[in-house]
This record gives structure tokens, C-alpha cells and sequence, in this order.
């Protein structure tokens, strides 16, 4: 059975050891990975191109079977059963995954006859779907003819017709302007906030930052790290301290400054990460003493994209 | 029920698809329709003369004058005055404005029981094909041998008792003709008939169009699993068998929809335009069974390429090449009994093949059930192992 949260809930997604190779690649798309999601949250999931995401779905919806470890969906055992999970379970694939030569309205109606929808009740769940996602004045609209933004937010309303317990959003929002970028965005907090798990996958580390309450840092298959944002920058990447001086320190004000190691200047400009409190006192010391004018300090948290420059060396977007 | 929902979609996808109506409905009723009058008068020799040729009468004497006037009785080939020089008509055979040329030498008359004969000189145009060549020939030489027979049988007629010389012996030439009954074993309307062009265009062209469907399907499939339609369907719970069934379903009756149709334009649209027209014969559930085993092996084969390859590029390209290959071999494009035997084999197992010869024993044979069987059950049979090499390959691109 599944992991229980600390919240004394069963995690919706519990994922232990889990391994998947495609036929005749050389190395394993997903290696050992464990991981779990809580009920309610949403959770992002964070990684370059080429890094599982898709692999890791696609074993979570029970398109792809994992070669080994445990894979359990609301208590499900996948891909046992798999029909359960689909049952409960929503993807939006990151492709526009409907017809482009149908209106907005007849590829709603055919995922929902394809979903099985009672026709009693199919009237109400496409207003449902056509209301969270703003497409209500374009149903008659072929999907072809709408903009990337409105392709976009059809993809999501497929994935909320079967009222799902679950959503798994494939990189929602590539390739799309700002404003419809924010519009999804919003439509993916109401749905989070009825009580909908959702799993968001990206490369946008902004978005998963602005948007998740949990992240998981994926890379090469493997989950790097997995938390809440505080949790994550604060246990894995520490603070940061940047300073911009007002000249450009001399040989002899850096050499004053070597009392704390891993100093990184660029010009006028000092970086220093993982700086403990004790480091930036007796820095800032250091700067009274060699009457260094400071322009702009920043002392906190780094961000996604340090973490992950921490945790893997590599750029995010590399 | 998810397979209706997939039906609706797919006859909605394709009437959207003005490429695929075309392709389908357009492309072979325009192939029919050009095929039949054009074939016309190769099928049936009595609506038209199409064979031209210059006779030139150097000789000018009574043998070559009796040679001129049983070449001009031939109805199937029609002389054409020369207008010109004798070079200038030969520069008009090779440049294909007439096939042949005849040209009855100086001397011909004089020398046709001598030792050393003048010959008729026959020259043909270089697209002239072998048969047309060879049938031109035999009739040129069929008026030859009766003109020299009798010529030179004639001074034996005078010496028998009871002729009157030339004319009895011509009398008793045309009589050979009455020892050969020649009459084709199809029958209309209870009377032996020669079959005309649309009896066989329409089965051929009709095949060759319904394994285009190959085309759309594969496409559409292919457009599907790149999107990932494929596999939100999948997640939604559609299995294999839903999804192919899905596809099978809605192209079969399209399949049929071709036939329908086809049949149609052979029996209504071909005579209006001063064809022939198509007789169905008169076993409908035979030919029935013929449109489904055709129909249900042209979809599958279909949903094999469909699953056989990654892009719409090549689907198009593979079901092109594949369906020409088997429509040449099949003797849709060539008729089987003109190739050379290795081709003739071939032909045994080609899909194609086997559903031309089914419609046929149905058209031209007046078949029933038990003639067509092995036809309809090698189709079937040829369905069924491309649905299963479908399924196969539809299990493992899971896994990719």
C-alpha cells in the first residue's frame, strides 16, 4: 500500500524505484526513481529536455510500462490497473492532442463519447470545461483557425471533461504568448483549487515557481530533488549574497575580503553562494573597514535555476 | 459507446477532406469513366475503326487492284488515300499520324507466282504496340494468301469440270470463312456477347481506388500519433482493439460506399457519355461478398501501413509504389494473360489479383458462391494477416 503524509493522508502518487527503458536505447529514460504527491497539491515538475518528464507520465497514466519498481496511483497498482488510473486520471499532452478539422465544440463532444459521458450529462460537463478554460464563445471555431493560446487552453478542456481526480499537464504553455500564458495558468490554479491534483511538468522554472506549492527537480531520469520551494532552495541550495560595489574593488580590498572562501568577483560585482549569516557579517565588516561603496545588495534564496545549476552543474536550458 | 464516437469522427474527418474525397470518389470515376471510352474500341471492334493505315498502289494491275479491294472490305482498319510522296507518308507513320503504311510494289502482280516475288511492303509506326502490330500483320496476310491462292489456283479451277474460273474459286475462299463459328463466352441478355471496356475497367479501377484508401487512413493515423491524440485516447482508456476497430469500421463502409458508387458510374455515367454499359451479372450476394472481402482486405492493409510507418510522407510514398506494384502484378493495369509466365505466377499473389478475378467471374462469368470462394477467402485471409501484423505492431510502438 501507499506511503502515508504527514498530514496522515495516502499520497495520490507513490512512486518507489522506478525504471523504464525504450527498445534499443542505450540508457534507461527514468533510473531508480521514488518519489510521491500529495492529494490536493500541485505539483511541478521541473527538468531540461530529454530529462523523463514525458517517460515518467506516460508511465503514470499507463501508456508506457515500467521495466521495474512500484508504481501506484490513488492506492492503484499500475499498470495492473491501469484502467482504474485512466478511470480517475487525466492527461494533457503537451502536443494540441485533438483534430484540428473539427470546431471546438465536436472534438469536445468526441472526447466526451470517447470518455463514455452519459448523454444526459454531457450538456453540462462541456459548459464545465468551456467556462474553466474562457472557450465559450468559440465553439463553433474549427480548432485549426484558433490561436496558439486557444489550441492550448482546448488541450486542457479535453483533459477536464471526465472531472478528473487527477491532471497531468504536459508542458501546457509552450509556445505561447504572455497573456494566454497567465490565462492557463489561472484556469490550472482554479481547477488545483476544486480539490484537483495536478502534476505540471516544465521547463519554464519561472511558471513552477509561481505556480506549485511541491517541485521535483528531474534530470536524466532521476529525481534530483523533491519539496516544497523553501524546502528545496533553502536544504539543497542555501542563500545567496550579490553585491554590485560602487567602483570596482582594488587587488587590496579583494585581498582584504579572502576571509570567507568562495568569493566569485565579475568587475563591480561580488557573488557568493551558499553565505552562511556568519560569512555576511563578517563581510559586511570587511566592506565598513575598506570603505567599499556598496550600489545594491541582495541576500536570500536563490532560485530554480541555481538549484539546479547546484545540483547537476549544467544550466536548466542547456 | 467509445467506438461510435470514433466512427462519427473519422466520416466527419474525411468529409472535411476535399484530398481524400478526390482520392477516393473523384480520382477513380474519372478512371473509369477515361479508361472505358478510351478502351472502347479495343474491346468492341464494331463501334469505331481506330486502326489507320496508307495504301500505295505502285503496281496498279488486276492482282494489286483484288488486293486493295479486300483490304478496303477489313472493318477493323481503315486505308487512307495518299496525298503525297511515298517518303513524305513514311515520315508520317514514323512521326505516329498513321500506324501503317502498305505499299504495293511495281511488279507485285506480275512476279506473285514466280520465282523470285515482289513483296508487299507493311512498315509500322514506332509506337505501334506489339499486339496491335501482330494483328495488322495476320489480316494483311490473311488477304495476301487469298489473293495468291487464287491466282495461282485459278488455272487449276479452269481445267476442272463444273467451275467458271476466278469467280467460283473467290466463292469458294469467302466459303472457308464459314468453317470457323468465332463467338465469346460472355453472355448478355441470354446471348453471347463480346464484354466491352466498362466490364473491365470498372472491377480493376475499383480496386485500385478502394487499397487507396491506404492513403487517408495512414495519414490520418500517423497525424494522430504524432499530435498525441493517439495517446490521449489511450489514457483514456481505449485499448488496441477499440482504436482499430475504430478505424476498420468507418473505412469499411467507405470501401463499400466506392463500390457502390463505382458500379454506378460504370452502370449510368459510361453510356451517357456513348459507352458500354456495366451488367452486374446476376448473383448480388455473390458480388456482395466480393465488395466485403476487397473492402475488408484493402482496411487492413491499410491499418498495416498505418502502423508500419512514422511519417505521412511515407505513408503517401509506400502505399503509392505498393499499390502500383500490386496493381501491375495483379493485371489491373496489363491484362494477366498478355505477361510472361514468371509475371503471370506473380500474379497469383497479388490481392489485387485475386479481387479483379472474383469480380470478374462475377460480371463476365455469371459466377456463383462456390467459383468466387477461393477468391473472396484468399482476400479475407490476406485481411486478416495484415490486421494481425497491424495489432503486433500497434503493441510495440507502445513501447517507443
Amino acid at each position: 500500500m501507499g506511503w502515508v503524509e504527514h498530514d496522515g493522508t495516502w499520497g495520490v502518487i507513490e512512486v518507489e524505484d522506478l525504471s523504464f527503458r525504450y527498445p534499443g536505447a542505450e540508457r534507461e529514460a527514468i533510473r531508480g526513481l521514488s518519489m510521491r504527491v500529495r492529494r490536493g497539491s500541485l505539483f511541478g515538475l521541473l527538468g531540461p529536455n530529454g530529462s523523463g518528464k514525458t517517460t515518467l507520465i506516460s508511465i503514470l497514466t499507463g501508456l508506457l510500462p515500467a521495466d521495474s519498481g512500484r508504481a501506484c496511483i490513488d492506492s492503484r497498482i499500475l499498470p495492473a490497473q491501469t484502467r482504474e488510473v485512466q478511470a480517475l486520471s487525466a492527461l494533457v499532452p503537451q502536443d494540441y492532442a485533438f483534430y484540428a478539422h473539427l470546431s471546438v465544440m465536436e472534438n469536445l463532444r468526441f472526447f466526451a463519447g470517447v470518455l463514455g459521458i452519459q448523454a444526459v450529462e454531457t450538456r453540462g460537463r462541456l459548459d464545465e470545461a468551456l467556462a474553466v478554460t474562457g472557450l465559450e464563445s468559440f465553439t463553433a471555431v474549427r480548432a485549426a483557425h484558433l490561436s496558439g493560446g486557444l489550441k492550448r487552453r482546448l488541450n486542457l478542456a479535453i483533459g477536464l471533461l471526465g472531472r478528473p481526480q487527477l491532471v497531468f499537464l504536459d508542458e501546457p504553455t509552450v509556445g505561447i504568448d504572455t497573456q494566454s500564458r497567465h490565462f492557463i495558468l489561472e484556469a490550472i490554479k482554479r481547477v488545483n483549487a476544486n480539490g484537483v491534483t495536478v502534476v505540471y511538468t516544465s521547463h519554464y522554472m519561472e511558471e513552477v515557481e509561481m505556480l506549485c506549492d511541491e517541485i521535483g527537480v528531474l534530470d536524466d531520469g532521476r529525481l534530483l530533488a523533491c519539496g516544497t520551494l523553501q524546502h528545496l532552495l533553502n536544504g539543497a541550495a542555501g542563500h545567496t549574497l550579490r553585491v554590485v560595489f560602487s567602483e570596482t574593488p582594488s587587488a587590496q580590498q579583494r585581498a582584504a575580503l579572502d576571509i570567507v572562501a568562495g568569493l566569485d568577483f565579475h568587475d563591480k560585482e561580488l557573488r557568493l553562494k551558499n553565505c552562511s549569516e556568519s560569512d555576511l557579517n563578517r563581510l559586511m565588516g570587511s566592506f565598513a573597514d575598506q570603505r567599499m561603496g556598496i550600489a545594491r545588495m541582495q541576500y536570500g534564496y536563490g532560485n530554480l535555476e541555481e538549484l539546479f545549476l547546484h545540483l547537476t552543474g549544467r544550466q536548466l536550458r542547456d | 459507446m467509445p467506438v461510435f464516437a470514433l466512427i462519427w469522427k473519422e466520416w466527419k474527418l474525411l468529409l472535411r477532406d476535399w484530398h481524400a474525397l478526390l482520392l477516393l470518389f473523384a480520382m477513380p470515376a474519372v478512371f473509369i469513366l477515361v479508361m472505358s471510352l478510351a478502351l472502347q474500341d479495343s474491346f468492341s471492334l464494331r463501334q469505331g475503326v481506330s486502326i489507320h493505315y496508307y495504301l500505295v498502289d505502285e503496281d496498279h494491275s488486276r492482282l494489286s487492284a483484288a488486293l486493295v479491294k479486300r483490304l478496303d472490305a477489313l472493318d477493323d482498319f481503315k486505308a487512307q488515300s495518299p496525298d503525297t510522296t511515298v517518303e513524305e507518308l513514311i515520315d508520317r507513320v514514323r512521326h505516329d499520324q498513321v500506324q501503317f503504311l502498305v505499299r504495293i510494289p511495281a511488279g507485285f502482280g506480275k512476279s506473285i507466282d514466280g520465282e523470285k516475288p515482289v513483296p508487299v511492303q507493311m512498315l509500322a509506326g514506332p509506337d505501334v504496340e506489339p499486339a496491335v502490330y501482330k494483328l495488322f500483320e495476320a489480316a494483311l496476310r490473311d488477304v495476301l494468301v487469298r489473293v495468291y491462292l487464287q491466282e495461282t489456283a485459278a488455272p487449276l479451277q479452269s481445267q476442272m469440270p463444273g467451275t467458271d474460273g476466278m469467280g467460283n474459286m473467290s466463292g469458294n475462299l469467302d466459303a472457308a470463312d464459314k468453317l470457323l463459328n468465332a463467338q465469346s463466352l460472355y453472355q448478355m441478355n441470354g446471348e453471347n456477347r463480346r464484354p466491352s471496356s466498362v466490364q473491365q475497367n470498372v472491377p480493376a479501377w475499383l480496386l485500385f481506388a478502394m487499397f487507396f484508401i491506404a492513403i487517408p487512413l495512414s495519414t490520418t493515423w500517423v497525424q494522430e500519433r504524432q499530435q498525441g491524440t493517439y495517446a490521449r485516447l489511450r489514457s483514456m482508456g481505449l485499448g488496441s482493439g477499440t482504436l482499430l476497430l475504430g478505424k476498420l469500421l468507418p473505412y469499411l463502409t467507405i470501401n463499400l460506399l466506392q463500390v457502390v458508387l463505382m458500379l454506378a458510374v460504370g452502370v449510368f455515367v459510361v453510356p451517357w457519355f456513348g459507352g458500354g454499359s456495366l451488367t452486374l451479372g446476376h448473383a448480388p450476394l455473390v458480388l456482395c461478398l466480393m465488395a466485403m472481402a476487397a473492402s475488408f482486405a484493402s482496411v487492413s492493409y491499410a491499418l498495416l501501413i498505418a502502423n508500419l510507418v512514422s511519417t505521412s510522407e511515407q505513408a503517401t510514398i509506400f502505399t503509392g509504389v505498393c499499390n502500383l506494384l500490386m496493381a501491375a502484378v495483379g493485371g489491373i493495369m496489363v491484362p494477366v494473360f498478355l505477361m510472361p509466365p514468371v509475371m503471370q505466377t506473380l500474379s497469383h499473389y497479388s490481392p489485387m489479383g485475386w479481387g479483379l478475378q472474383g469480380f470478374l467471374d462475377v460480371f463476365l462469368r455469371q459466377s456463383e458462391f462456390r467459383e468466387v470462394a477461393p477468391q473472396a477467402a484468399y482476400l479475407f485471409g490476406f485481411g486478416l494477416a495484415c490486421l494481425a501484423a497491424a495489432v503486433l505492431l500497434l503493441g510495440k510502438r507502445k513501447r517507443k
